[in-house]
């Protein structure tokens, strides 16, 4: 009886007795007869529990998820080695608290994420925050002490304390004087230079998040929303959700989601000192929304600091220098603005030293003016003097437009990548979604729609066209792709012209295009073409060269040249490892190197790369990221190819640990390793550990896809796998039936996965020497296979041998001749792997021509199969 | 790689988005109730149109919206029962609701493993329980997605539920 139709019958049965009067319940309950009788004691449960039952279902799911998400506030104790003392402040995702270490008696300030499971986002968000801060160290940034995670998940991270005011209170309320006040704000500067020449921008600076100690010391606190500039994919860099930053002294790139950069930190701190010189902020922006800030702040008509009513600026005698100083450091436009902190600090210098500035307002007359002031006395001998200045500064201000449209240039495609891939791949929380409710292929198209509109403009159009291609190949679309990939290619030829780098870059991106679209050819001229392009027209030493190789030696790889391959990757890496050998670059080198090593069946030294790629993501991303379990499945694999099981599953079930704590114990990545540690154990034949692991896989599997998805069929063939290979003939039956039954289901009746159940439903049916059984199914699924793959499929072939095997225990032998001499022949051209089944074609033909009387055939083939059982042993 | 990657990516998409969206409601209010039927709603207009979620009726996605919506809530009351077993190691708390009973939990976490039997032996009366009562699909919307009467679905909802008492009565 099926499922239907027993619930059916247990349904109807239920739905009769429960309108019984309950008197007459047990009598008709007892009067059950037949397959009815099979249902007794689950009816009379199911009477009782009606009546008498308070079920969760009664009052709906909402009585139930209110008190089981909501989360109140903090009650603590003792972290690690600190005690903890008081609250500090409490924000959207974290609270600080002020600790005492007890055996060195240090304060510090101890910051919690809250509820880090609620995304993986938010916890990497709070792992990036600690990262930044560990690898920052300078005076006038709070330094980190140490970070952990408590038994319950929770991640937290200690800093130290700062006792301090915010430097606006400071300067305030110890008089400090207008100069003074700027050789703070030096100071604060320099600690962002820091931060950013170790590629991480604060994009938050306001005077809270800018204290000044009792001796005077500047410290900046709160890089919660820092980014580090190197481009990141994987969702773990932040993103500036306006509602996580304060309007009032965000760039206007900030406010219009344009491409932040270190500029971004420069305009705050031209803010931050218009405060602390006038008193006041150069905008009114309180109670405007986003949009109509955004608006005020971009057209930049901030008043100069001198013009402030009642500001001491008025009669000083710099006031000039100033407001030229904090306009530039201001300016809306940020190729206009100081580049980085290092141009603003120098133009402090030169403006407390009462030199000229290096920033000049539009006219030139300013510094010429200036000039002239300064030389007062020779101002007629000057005169020759200042066309050279001029030429000098023109020449000057020329070369350094360029080197910063070329940053921009880089910063503005890095950004909009990461703009892009982080609304593509964060789940995100609140705090950090767009404002819109629009997503992933919503935004893509609209920045599709954004670059068409950009004809004017091609070289930033073909960047978005590049950038938007390389996400729709990422999501697998690859006809969209194409289209934007070889739109990006024209316009940079148009632009550039074909021989130049740039277009060579864009030939690399259409390479790996072509690479996935299987395209193996043209994918390795394009990226030969490139390499030769480069080659010629950049430096040696240029990062692209590299770059180059890697693209090729992974295109050459997945074309199957795994020597060429090696080749060309041993370069990269080397080339890579010359510059910097802890760079992501140089880690995605070495997987590709790793990975060719892997499927070139070189085990060692796959395992000495990933080894190395492991260490290096543990101190990129922490120990328990999903690139380090990705990197121990590697490892995994080549010690289950070596054959030592007993290390491949150590090795799964670490990455096991990390998939579980990452994304749970019930999503499909779990399911994953799951099913890799199982697939191991197999192997080891350890089939009760194989069978327990292959369940929890299957048991995710059924809840996240449902009971009848083609990824719960996977697993239960791999469950009847493991009873065939123990020979528990009806449990590999079973599964394997229920496998079949789902890709039929799913399919429609035409996959070849059908095939491949069927075909293995058809080696139980052998194995219990049932050849008629075992001859139907393989026949149904060598039909599947051969309505839906080519006719020279592995699959095939393998079917008809198994087929041959099926006949001769019917003994028809001229069947087996024909089948398993089809299958042989096919079988016997393609790779080694298989040679199980090459086998036993050849002793089912020995068999088969022995019966039919050709001793000679007969013979060759038993003198095949014996060589090759030499071989094997 | 697995034949269907869209289905896995969609029940990841529902999953984070009904977190989010659940912290999100509590954000705004602290103690709010929150109704699970309504995150699966507000998930849908939301997603309707990316990429993931395109291609699909409202009511497939509220389905499978209905099994992320039940993972998060069991994620949340296994993590509760894990926290109160702390087992006396001192550990910093963000939750004062632990020194309550929570009864929540343990409801929870026994309806959901008697849904598993259920599912089990009865895969399409689980199916039905788990789009009403986690995805909020009305009777009628059932009844469509599943191709029964309504009638049936209210005969069977009575009858899945007293299968339900009676397992979880068993099992305790």
């Amino acid at each position: 009886m099926g499922a239907d139709e027993s619930w059916e019958r247990i349904a109807t049965l239920f739905e009769s007795l429960v309108t019984l009067p309950p008197h007459d319940r047990s009598r008709a309950l007892d009067a059950l007869s037949g397959d009815d009788a099979l249902h007794r004691d689950r009816l009379a449960a199911m009477i009782a529990a009606d009546a008498a039952s308070e079920l969760p279902l009664d009052g709906g799911s909402s009585a139930i998820a209110g008190g089981l998400l909501d989360t109140g506030p903090v009650a603590s104790r003792q972290v690690g080695a600190y005690r903890l003392e008081r609250m500090l402040g409490e924000g959207g995702s974290a609270v600080v608290h002020l600790a005492t270490r007890a055996d060195l008696g240090h304060r510090v300030a101890i910051k919690f994420l809250r509820d880090a499971w609620l995304s993986p986002v938010r916890l990497e968000r709070f792992l990036g925050e600690q990262r930044t801060l560990a690898k920052l160290n300078h005076p006038a940034i709070a330094t980190f002490h140490d970070a952990d995670i408590l038994p319950d998940g929770t991640p937290w991270l200690a800093m130290e304390y700062v006792e301090g005011v915010p430097i606006t209170e400071h300067c305030r309320s110890q008089g400090i004087g207008e100069l003074d006040r700027l050789r703070l704000i030096r100071r604060v500067a320099e600690g962002v230079r820091h931060a950013h020449q170790q590629a991480v921008i604060h994009r938050d600076l306001k005077p809270s998040n800018i204290l000044v100690t009792e001796r005077g010391q500047v410290k900046i606190v709160d890089f919660g929303i820092a980014k580090h500039l190197e481009l990141v994919v994987n969702g773990e860099s932040t993103r500036t959700g306006l509602r996580m930053m304060t309007p009032a002294y965000a760039a206007p790139e900030q406010l219009t989601s344009s491409a932040v950069g270190t500029y971004t930190d420069v305009y705050a701190l031209g803010v931050v000192a218009y405060e602390l010189l006038t008193g006041q902020l150069p905008f009114a922006l309180d109670g405007l929304s986003i949009t109509d800030a955004a608006a005020l702040v971009t057209q930049g008509n901030a008043p100069p600091p001198s013009r402030i009513a009642g500001s001491s600026l008025q009669r000083h005698h710099l006031a000039a220098d100033i407001d030229v100083l904090l306009a530039t450091a201001m300016h809306p436009d940020p190729q206009r603005r100081y580049r980085d902190t290092d141009a603003f600090i120098r133009d402090i210098d030169h403006l407390l030293a009462e030199q000229p500035l290096e920033a000049r307002p539009d006219s030139m007359r300013y510094r010429a003016g200036k000039f002239a002031r300064r030389n007062a006395r020779g101002v007629g001998a000057a005169l020759a003097t200042t066309a050279a200045l001029v030429a000098l500064i023109t020449f000057y201000t020329i070369r350094l437009r360029q080197a910063r449209d070329a940053a921009l240039a880089e910063t503005a495609r890095v950004e909009s990548v990461q703009r892009f891939t982080q609304n593509l791949f964060e789940g995100g929380d609140a705090s950090a979604a767009p404002p819109e409710t629009l997503r992933v292929l919503t935004l893509l198209e609209r920045g599709v729609q954004e670059a068409r509109s950009l004809a004017g403009d091609p070289r930033t159009q073909g960047e978005l066209f590049l950038t938007l291609g390389g996400i729709y190949q990422k999501l697998g679309r690859l006809d969209r792709a194409d289209t934007l990939v070889r739109a990006g290619v024209d316009r940079r030829t148009l632009e550039h012209g074909a021989r130049d780098p740039i277009t060579a870059d864009a030939l690399v991106a259409l390479a790996l295009l072509r690479m996935d679209q299987a395209r193996y050819a043209d994918a390795e001229r394009l990226a030969r073409d490139a390499m030769a392009i480069h080659a010629e027209r950049r430096p040696p030493g240029h990062p692209s060269h590299a770059a180059d190789r890697v693209a090729l030696g992974r295109i050459l790889e997945a074309k199957g040249d795994y020597p060429a391959a090696l080749g060309v990757l041993r370069e990269a890496v080397r080339m890579h490892a010359a510059r910097d050998s802890t760079s992501a670059d140089y880690v995605a080198a070495a997987t590709a190197l790793a990975n060719t090593n892997f499927y070139a069946g070189n085990y060692d030294a796959a395992d000495s790369l990933n080894r190395r790629v492991l260490v290096l993501d543990r101190v990129r991303h922490g120990a328990r990221h999903p690139s380090v379990a990705e990197d121990l499945i590697n490892l995994g694999a080549t010690e289950f190819e070596r054959g030592k099981y007993k290390e491949a599953e150590a090795l799964y079930r670490e990455a096991l640990g990390i998939t579980r704590a990452w994304y749970g114990e019930m999503h499909p990545a779990t399911a994953a390793s799951l099913t890799m540690l199982g697939r191991a154990l197999v192997r080891a034949e350890r089939w009760e550990e194989a069978t327990s692991s292959l369940e929890q896989a299957l048991a995710i599997r059924e809840r996240v896809f449902g009971m009848n998805h083609p990824n719960v069929a996977s697993t239960v063939n791999e469950l009847g796998t493991v009873e065939l290979r123990r020979k528990r003939w009806d449990e590999a039956e079973r599964h394997y039936q229920r496998a079949a039954q789902i890709y039929r289901t799913a399919y429609n009746g035409k996959h070849y996965l059908i095939g491949i159940a069927l075909s293995n439903l058809g080696s139980v049916r052998m194995g219990r020497k049932d050849f008629v059984g075992a001859e139907r199914v393989l026949r149904e699924g060598l039909q599947k296979f051969t309505e839906t793959l080519p006719p020279e499929h592995t699959n095939i072939a393998i079917a008809r041998i198994k087929l041959g095997s099926a006949l001769l225990g019917q003994q028809r032998y001229s069947d087996v001749v024909k089948e398993s001499t089809a299958g042989y022949d096919v079988l016997a051209r393609q790779a080694t792997p298989s040679m199980r089944f090459l086998q036993m074609a050849r002793h089912d033909l020995a068999a088969a021509h022995g019966a039919l009387g050709d001793t000679i055939a007969a013979a060759r083939w038993r003198a095949d199969s014996a060589v090759m059982a030499a071989k094997r042993s | 790689m697995e034949p269907s990657r869209e289905l896995d990516a969609l029940y990841s998409l529902a999953y984070e988005e009904l977190r989010r969206l659940a912290r999100a409601t509590l954000r705004r209010e602290v103690h709010a109730s929150i109704s699970p039927t309504t995150l699966v709603h507000e998930a849908w207009l939301k997603l309707q149109g990316s990429h993931e979620v395109r291609a699909d009726s409202p009511l497939h996605f509220k389905r499978i919206a209905a099994r992320a919506m039940r993972q998060v809530l069991v994620d949340a009351a296994r993590r509760r029962n894990a926290t109160k077993r702390g087992s006396g190691v001192a550990l910093v708390t963000f939750d004062e609701t632990l020194d309550q009973p929570d009864a929540g939990a343990a409801a929870l976490l026994e309806l959901d493993s008697a849904l598993l039997e259920l599912a089990r032996v009865h895969p399409r009366q689980a199916e039905m329980i788990e789009s009403r009562y986690f995805g909020g699909l009305s009777a009628p919307e059932v009844a469509s997605l599943m191709g029964i009467s309504e009638a049936t679905i209210h005969r069977d909802w009575r009858a899945a539920r007293a299968w339900l008492a009676a397992e979880i009565a068993d099992g305790r």
